[in-house]
């Protein structure tokens, strides 16, 4: 398929090995960079490819590294988050699984940039085979002067380690991960300071997502403007969108930033399962807002997202039948909010665990009249409130369920 | 400085200063749970909410720092939901038991309920029941479904004490405080963590269910345990028309201005009076051959009084043995000085104080007593007491025993002193050696007195009595003011 860019080699599902890599033109964007370009250039060209974070946020990585500040004294760090736990998501998985040296590469590209020696991948506890593929990885790619000291006689030098999470969702949050990554209970911080000024063991610190790095080697090989031509306008690019649920063929598809939400579901994932109707679809992450079926029109984006009530987040798409009924959908989401929250903040930590208590007695069957209202009151009591994000991750799929599917819920 | 609009005031405020000091320096008090001018800023209860223009969201006052032509707007009807919808999650599951609890009247959530009209759970499933006794300390009690989880006692312990025996363990709804493999928090600044508490989650025995809060005197003093010299207060009881304990201490709390260190003081400060309190002295006795005789004061002071005349008038001044110890207040260091004046002859004057020790490296310093250096200023010339090299020249010895610690030191006196003649014992409490003296006068504990201290940084710190001293029993300096009037009776009968 034309628009494939990160994963036009990925032909079997055995991983890349650096033989591999090498042969189809791999740490050639390295070598280019290292040897012919001044780190503010690779920046530059970054910026100028408007490279959003596949993470969820979708903050612009080059204008992330700009905030680093240029001089100062000590260590800066670059971490890797890998601690892919939205649910419905598995793109930077099926990355880590083919490809890691195609993300080892993006570390060498972002490091150059901002000048970083030192580098974490921190990657969920569940990947453990994908961690230790990657630390082989590292090890080969190091026994070859990719990595470690003087890369490709550079004189630039740049050290990689892998460590892996214990199995919390929240430690994707960036600040997050930087306390567990240090030794501490997982718990996003106070912000301002921002990481990139007082980050991991509080130095100046860039965290990236697995995706967005993979697309640093393209960008720097063949320049901004022809990864912006693989996007659109202002938000450049493949994304990897990641399908389950009940469709034909699940699975992580490339396509272009703003490829259509149905063609994704009907034409890649061959549509919905044989005799199933498609009731709900929720696209970007658990803690996106529920689309329904009329509303599937929309290009995946990041503004046409938002513009359509719910958000690009991570490109995980779940799609529902009509076999489903809502309650379980809800269900499903409150448990995991209430098993996932930090706790650390009020609003979030009663409010999840209460929303779970109601939904868990309406799944009794017990259920009261004013059990939605309830659930809408408790909800907006955590949105827009919470100390991180996770809140309105919580509160923003359990409004969306009650607003569009009321009538259902109520009965 | 910078400028800032708080509430439609422009006000100035430190650079680096949070919104909420800010404000709380122009009188607008800001509601707050995690919030502690003497720790970091945490930002999670989120009762402290704010509008700053150009915000989208509500932001954690605590946590915001001030700049230059910030605009903040501390109440709103919107700020106002928000902290409502807080105390509504926090009231969710909380026991609402404020009739039985300790901390009802200076708890900060029964306090903002009161504020924003709530008195009970708004929501109608059932409370997820925890631990109500969980034994923290060998004093402290956490009670975890009254716990707002504000991590100020976790806090504590880990950025002041630096000993960081609590941890929050578990997450989301299932988060609690709880200590690590068993091992409770260490007695030294463990009563820190009840005054941080901002509710009931965690008392300590020796206040639980004593009293309410709001009968409660706070009286101003000073710590007398050691020389760091801790500014507290002094809760005492008034009483009730029908009970006869009135005046009595139910606690002792740091004021806020305790120490340049913070609001804090150790345990030994805390808790103290307990024993010092249950061993108290409050008659005068006169151990006569073997019987134990009460005396009232004037009889009692006209029997030392004749002893010193004697010794005075046979020109045998010199062997008489004071022995003092640096817990004496600077005025009594005067009334010490005063009495050497009148009396004729030179006096042994000696000190005895507690053994010091390496002191804890925080508060508590080595010195167990708390005005060496008001001794040391007073210009009475004071040598340490050798009880084997003082006592053979000594016919009449007088002993001022403090609060503490010295009772160990009585001990060891006792060989040496029994050839002495006379010999009198002052003291607010119970000592092994109360037989080996003729005389034993109860004296007043420091908080029953008025006066002065030069602390270990060489501050000056004054206080006054928190209650009067019980009927018979005087302060050093009264003793020594009354024995000086036995004195001079002896120069005015010549």
């Amino acid at each position: 398929m034309s628009e494939k860019n990160l994963t036009r080699f990925f032909a079997t599902a055995a991983p890349r090995a650096l033989e591999d890599y090498l042969r189809t033109g791999g740490y050639e964007a390295a070598r280019k960079a290292l040897s012919s370009m001044t780190p503010a250039a690779v920046m530059e060209e970054v910026k100028g490819a408007n490279l959003r974070g596949r993470g969820g946020a979708g903050f612009p990585a080059g204008v992330k590294w700009g905030f680093v500040p240029k001089s100062g004294e000590g260590p800066r760090y670059l971490c890797v988050n890998a601690d892919e736990g939205e649910p419905g998501t598995f793109k930077d998985r099926y990355l880590l699984a083919h490809d890691p040296h195609l993300l080892l590469e993006g570390i060498i590209l972002a490091g150059y940039a901002v000048g970083i020696r030192r580098a974490f991948v921190y990657i969920r506890g569940e990947y453990e085979e994908l961690a230790r593929r990657l630390e082989e990885a590292v090890s080969e790619a190091a026994s070859r002067g990719l990595l470690g000291e003087n890369i490709l006689g550079s004189g630039y030098s740049l050290s990689v380690c892998v460590h892996r999470g214990a199995g919390a969702y929240i430690c994707g949050e960036e600040t997050a991960l930087l306390e567990s990554l240090e030794g501490f209970r997982g718990q996003p911080r106070l912000k301002p300071p921002f990481p990139a000024a007082v980050g991991l063991f509080g130095k100046p610190t860039v965290i990236n997502n697995v995706e967005t790095l993979t697309n640093l080697p393209g960008i720097v090989l063949h320049g901004a403007e022809w990864f912006l031509g693989l996007g659109k306008l202002g938000d450049g690019g493949t994304r990897l969108y990641g399908v389950s649920g009940s469709v034909v063929r699940p699975g992580v598809y490339e396509l272009r930033v703003g490829a259509r939400l149905r063609d994704i579901i009907f034409t890649h994932a061959g549509g919905m399962l044989p005799g199933r109707i498609l009731k709900a679809v929720i696209p970007g992450g658990m803690s996106s807002t529920i689309l329904g079926p009329d509303e599937i029109d929309v290009a995946m984006d990041c503004e046409s997202l938002a513009a359509a009530g719910s958000m690009m987040g991570s490109a995980g798409i779940i799609v529902i039948d009509d076999s489903v009924p809502m309650l379980t959908v809800l269900d499903r989401i409150t448990k995991f909010y209430a098993h996932e929250s930090c706790g650390q903040c009020t609003p979030c930590r009663v409010g999840t665990s209460w929303i779970r208590k109601v939904v868990q007695r309406m799944m009794s069957g017990e259920r009261r009249p004013d059990d939605l209202d309830t659930l809408v009151r408790l909800a907006g009591m955590m949105k827009g409130r919470t100390f991180c994000p996770f809140g309105d991750a919580a509160a923003g799929p359990v409004l969306g369920l009650i607003e569009k599917f009321r009538s259902e819920l109520e009965g | 400085m910078a400028k800032i609009e708080i509430d439609g005031r422009t006000v100035e405020a430190a650079d680096g200063s949070t919104v909420l000091a800010a404000a709380e320096r122009a009188g607008i008090s800001i509601p707050h749970f995690c919030h502690h001018p003497n720790l970091a800023p945490e930002g999670t209860c989120r009762m402290c909410v704010v509008e700053i223009a150009g915000a989208v969201k509500l932001e954690p006052s605590c946590a915001t720092i001030v700049r230059e032509g910030m605009k903040i707007v501390t109440a709103s009807p919107r700020i106002a939901d928000a902290r409502r919808s807080v105390l509504e999650l926090l009231l969710a599951d909380h026991p609402i038991d404020c009739p039985i609890c300790d901390k009802a009247g200076e708890c900060r959530l029964q306090d903002y309920c009161r504020d924003y009209g709530l008195s009970e759970s708004a929501f109608g499933e059932n409370k997820t029941r925890r631990e109500k006794l969980f034994r923290i300390g060998d004093r402290l009690l956490l009670d975890r479904e009254r716990c707002v989880l504000c991590t100020r006692c976790v806090r504590f312990l880990r950025d002041v004490a630096k000993t960081g025996e609590l941890g929050v363990f578990e997450r989301g709804g299932r988060t609690e405080i709880g200590i690590f493999e068993g091992i409770p928090v260490s007695d030294g600044y463990s009563g820190n963590l009840v005054d941080l508490c901002p509710v009931g989650a965690i008392t300590d025995t020796a206040f639980r269910f004593k009293t309410r809060t709001w009968f409660l005197e706070p009286k101003p003093s000073v710590c007398p345990y050691c020389a760091r010299g801790c500014l507290v207060d002094v809760d005492i009881h008034p009483g009730f028309a029908r009970h006869p304990e009135t005046g009595g201490i139910l606690r002792v709390r740091p004021r806020p201005d305790a120490t340049p260190a913070g609001p804090w003081i150790c345990d030994i400060g805390r808790y103290a009076w307990i024993e010092t309190e249950s061993r108290r002295v409050r008659r005068i006795v006169w151990n006569k051959e073997d019987r134990e005789a009460v005396l009232s004061g004037d009889r009692a002071f006209a029997l030392l009084g004749a002893r010193l005349r004697a010794l005075a008038e046979t020109g045998k001044g010199d062997r008489l043995t004071l022995v003092l110890h640096s817990g004496l207040t600077n005025e009594e260091w005067t009334d010490v000085a005063e009495f050497l004046g009148e009396f004729a002859g030179r006096p042994r004057v000696r000190i005895a104080d507690p053994v010091e020790d390496d002191g804890d490296g925080f508060l508590r310093t080595s010195e167990r007593t708390p005005n060496r250096r008001g001794a040391a200023a007073s210009g009475v010339e004071i040598l340490p007491f050798h009880p084997e090299d003082d006592c053979p020249h000594t016919d009449l010895l007088i002993v001022f025993a403090g609060i503490r610690g010295h009772l160990d030191f009585l001990e060891r006196c006792r060989p040496a002193w029994s050839g002495i003649a006379a010999k009198a014992l002052v003291s607010p409490v119970l000592t092994a050696a109360d037989r080996d003296f003729d005389f034993v006068f109860p004296c007043a504990i420091p908080y029953e007195k008025s006066g002065s201290y030069i602390n270990c940084d060489g501050r000056r710190l004054e206080f006054s009595a928190v209650r009067p001293a019980p009927d018979e029993v005087k302060a050093e300096g009264e003793i020594l003011r009354l024995l000086r009037a036995e004195v001079r009776r002896t120069a005015e009968g010549r």
